[in-house]
């Protein structure tokens, strides 16, 4: 038990439960007597299990503007339905070896099917990126080869929360009859989303973004052929293996509070906290530029090089993110901010806050009054520590 | 302990000594939060198949703060670490000097870039799990061997400043690796049966030879003649970074009694190198620079002991300041392979006072002292 509990500020991380997520979850162990039984059982508690795994399937679809809840697959986590998305795509294009393009902020579980295609001979062309942390979406007509099989594009940036225009994305894709797949899993409860109204053919989702519990994905395709990820009978022969059922229910409860009337507040609240910053800390640099989600805010400070800020804040009881953490807990330099132009040391120092999007989480704005004043002491502690020699880099 | 210094960086390894050391100090009453250093990646290539550097080292040090419950965090410091310590182990190598990469990590990472991380987290004091002693005497820090004198690291530690040694812990250094061990076991912490790290860092089972070739383009590690002092050809070389003073394995000399040849230096405008027999390996003088005292030294020539290598049996010796902070050192007797590239440490009984790089060996007596 943590002694103290830290102000969060890191809901594009992990955003915290959502209480009708709660509520869903522990309505159906009491219901159940905490006996979730298996859903391909033919029994009474089996098919009580199953109800509540297709009662989600029609909440998330209706959630997402879509009428056909057969449209929806859970997998176990975003990175999941990334990867299965381009990994099918890929495979069964009639081109070989097929030609992807993406971009290059995209998130680490799509970059790394760079490195699988390219071992497959595959190549890869990514949509440039402009300063203000947006694709030209436009450049995609130069990109497009014969060879091309998928485009893949991220709606909502994860570190810096810029917008993408996948409505511009689409209309291009859709000019060339090529499949666009949208890693919208930062864009699900930040803005308004409604799949009839996208030309896309493969969207990607996370649980545990939207209040939640991990271990859940989703993919949403409107194309029948998505190749087999594990051999089996659940999820329409598509993926094999018995449903997490409290996480794809606690995914459906955490949908029915999404509420597009909050985003409004929130980003007033971001916007102060962003105003505070900038008149408290000299130096201070936003990255990205203003079409970006309610909640997120990259921050750069000069002078504040590598990866002590994260680590001084959460000593001050405050969780923040920068960089991308890898299997050892060491801070890499974000890709991202690095595609934005900035050095290995700036992209590492790069402050992300991420406010969540529930009321019950949401600080106070005394909280945040606070988190800026422990900002302002550790960022001039870091810069009078960071080395001279450093600094050049 | 005045409160605002209570809180201490402790420099985790993910082995037993920096383990201890952080609990230690914790029961102490210290506010401890432990680091462990990321300090290589392979340089973009496969991890090396060494210990150090792993993920395994990282989640060991964890574990530990964990079991403690104190913050844990991973620093990122590989590119100071490939600029500082691994590009001059690789130059050294090709300027034909056998480099000392633990003394510069500390000199360069540990002793440096950790304390600017102290900094930034607001920690006073830094601890780590050197076998080594800091004493402070009427406000001047001074630097001791350990106790145990089988696991004394003191060696790798002459670049200490006055400004470092203020703030840093070792509490390792009255006890004996047993007692480590035993205490290990005690707390309880899981790290307690594991082996002790060997070798350098980030060179894997491969060696340092393959590490090199692998890093370095074959234009710039040419192979050679090998020849003896006066000039007579005895073999050929693949490269001069492959070979050390004082070697004699893997020369392959086509000459009568091969076997009883040394390296005895290098040419490295000719690319050269020369073997001779055993006696030419011993040499008492040599020039020193970037010289470096832990607390201030008045006199400009004094008497004391020296280390020319880690495993070296400290001998008598006399040293001259030369101009800037070059220095002159005359053994009494013999010294067998002194080595350019390697530290020279100098101490009086048990106390540390610094050290230098060795650059160059004399022949003989070339500076009045």
């Amino acid at each position: 038990m943590l002694k103290k509990l830290p102000i969060y500020l890191d809901a594009n991380a992990g955003a915290p439960l959502a209480p009708s997520a709660k509520e869903v979850v522990l309505t159906f162990l009491n219901e159940s007597n905490f006996l979730v039984a298996n859903p391909s059982s033919i029994h009474a508690r089996g098919r009580h299990t199953k109800r509540a795994i297709t009662r989600a399937r029609e909440c998330v679809a209706r959630t997402l503007g879509e009428k056909d809840e057969e449209r929806i697959l859970f997998t176990s986590s975003g990175t999941e339905s990334n990867q299965w998305i381009i990994r099918s795509a890929l495979e069964k294009s009639s081109q070989d070896p097929p030609h992807w393009i993406t971009t290059p902020i995209e998130h680490d579980s799509n970059l790394q099917m760079v490195r699988w295609l390219e071992d497959r001979g595959g190549t890869v062309s990514y949509i440039p990126v402009e300063l203000d942390g947006s694709l030209n979406v436009k450049k995609l007509h130069d990109l497009i080869q014969p060879e091309t099989a998928l485009v893949s594009a991220i709606w909502v940036q994860n570190e810096t929360g810029v917008i993408n225009d996948i409505q511009e994305l689409s209309s291009i894709t859709q000019s060339y009859g090529l499949p666009l797949h949208v890693d919208a899993i930062q864009a699900w409860g930040k803005i308004p989303l409604n799949l009839k109204q996208t030309q896309v053919q493969y969207m990607s989702f996370s649980s545990h973004k939207i209040g939640g519990l991990a271990g859940t994905g989703v993919i949403w395709t409107n194309q029948k052929n998505l190749l087999p990820l594990f051999l089996g009978h659940q999820e329409k022969f598509k993926r094999g293996g018995t449903e997490n059922s409290l996480g794809i229910m606690s995914l459906a409860g955490a949908c029915l509070d999404l509420r597009e009337d909050k985003i409004a507040y929130v980003a007033s609240l971001r916007d102060r906290l962003e105003n505070a910053i900038k008149e408290k800390i000299p130096g201070t640099k936003i990255n990205g530029g203003s079409a970006r989600v309610a909640n997120t805010s990259n921050l750069s400070f000069d002078g504040v090089l590598g990866d002590g800020l994260v680590m001084a804040l959460d000593l001050s009881g405050y969780c923040v993110s920068a960089g991308s953490a890898c299997s050892s807990g060491v801070l890499e330099p974000s890709h991202t901010l690095m595609a934005m132009g900035k050095t290995r040391l700036e992209a590492m120092a790069a402050l992300r806050i991420s406010l969540p999007m529930q009321e019950l989480h949401l600080p106070s704005w005394e909280e945040l009054e606070s988190f800026v004043g422990v900002l302002g002491q550790v960022v001039d502690r870091i810069r009078n520590a960071v080395r001279k020699d450093e600094r050049k880099k | 302990m005045k409160e605002k210094n209570k809180k201490v960086l402790v420099a985790m390894s993910g082995g037993v000594d920096s383990s201890v050391t952080a609990v230690l100090l914790k029961n102490q009453g210290y506010d401890v939060i432990g680091v462990h250093m990321q300090l290589w990646n392979g340089g973009g290539e496969e991890k090396p198949k060494g210990r150090c550097c792993s993920t395994v080292d990282a989640n060991d040090a964890r574990k530990v703060c964990d079991q403690m419950d104190i913050p844990y965090y991973t620093v990122n410091a590989q590119d100071v670490f490939e600029d500082y310590v691994v590009n001059y182990f690789i130059h050294e190598y090709l300027q034909s000097r056998t480099p000392n990469p633990c003394a510069q990590c500390n000199n360069q990472i540990k002793f440096s870039y950790l304390f600017q991380k102290a900094d930034e987290l607001g920690c006073h004091f830094v601890a780590t799990g050197h076998y080594s002693r800091v004493i402070q005497d009427d406000g001047v820090y001074r630097l001791y061997k350990a106790m145990d004198q089988q696991k004394d690291q003191s060696y790798f530690l002459f670049g200490c400043t006055q400004k470092a040694l203020e703030r840093t812990l070792m509490p390792l250094g009255a006890f004996t690796k047993s007692a480590v061990r035993e205490l290990a076991e005690e707390f309880q912490l899981k790290v307690a049966q594991k082996p002790d790290s060997q070798e350098i860092c980030f060179i894997g089972v491969e060696g340092y030879q393959q590490f090199i070739e692998k890093k370095v383009p074959a234009e710039l590690r040419p192979p050679g003649l090998i020849q003896l002092a006066d000039g007579t050809p005895v073999g050929e070389h693949q490269g001069l970074y492959r070979y050390t003073i004082g070697q004699k394995k893997g020369l392959a000399l086509k000459t009568k009694h091969h076997d009883q040849y040394f390296v005895t230096g290098f040419d490295s405008q000719t690319q050269t190198l020369i073997v001779g027999p055993e006696k030419d390996l011993f040499r008492k003088h040599l020039i020193a620079s970037h010289a470096h005292w832990i607390r201030p030294i008045p006199s400009p020539s004094m008497h004391c002991k020296a280390r020319i290598r880690s495993q070296h049996k400290e001998s008598r010796c006399q040293v001259t300041r030369l101009e800037g902070d070059c220095i002159y050192v005359k053994f009494e007797e013999d010294q067998r392979a002194i080595t350019e590239g390697q530290a020279i440490v100098f101490y009086e009984g048990d106390e540390v006072l610094g050290g230098a790089w060795i650059d160059r060996v004399e022949p003989q007596v070339a500076y009045a002292s």
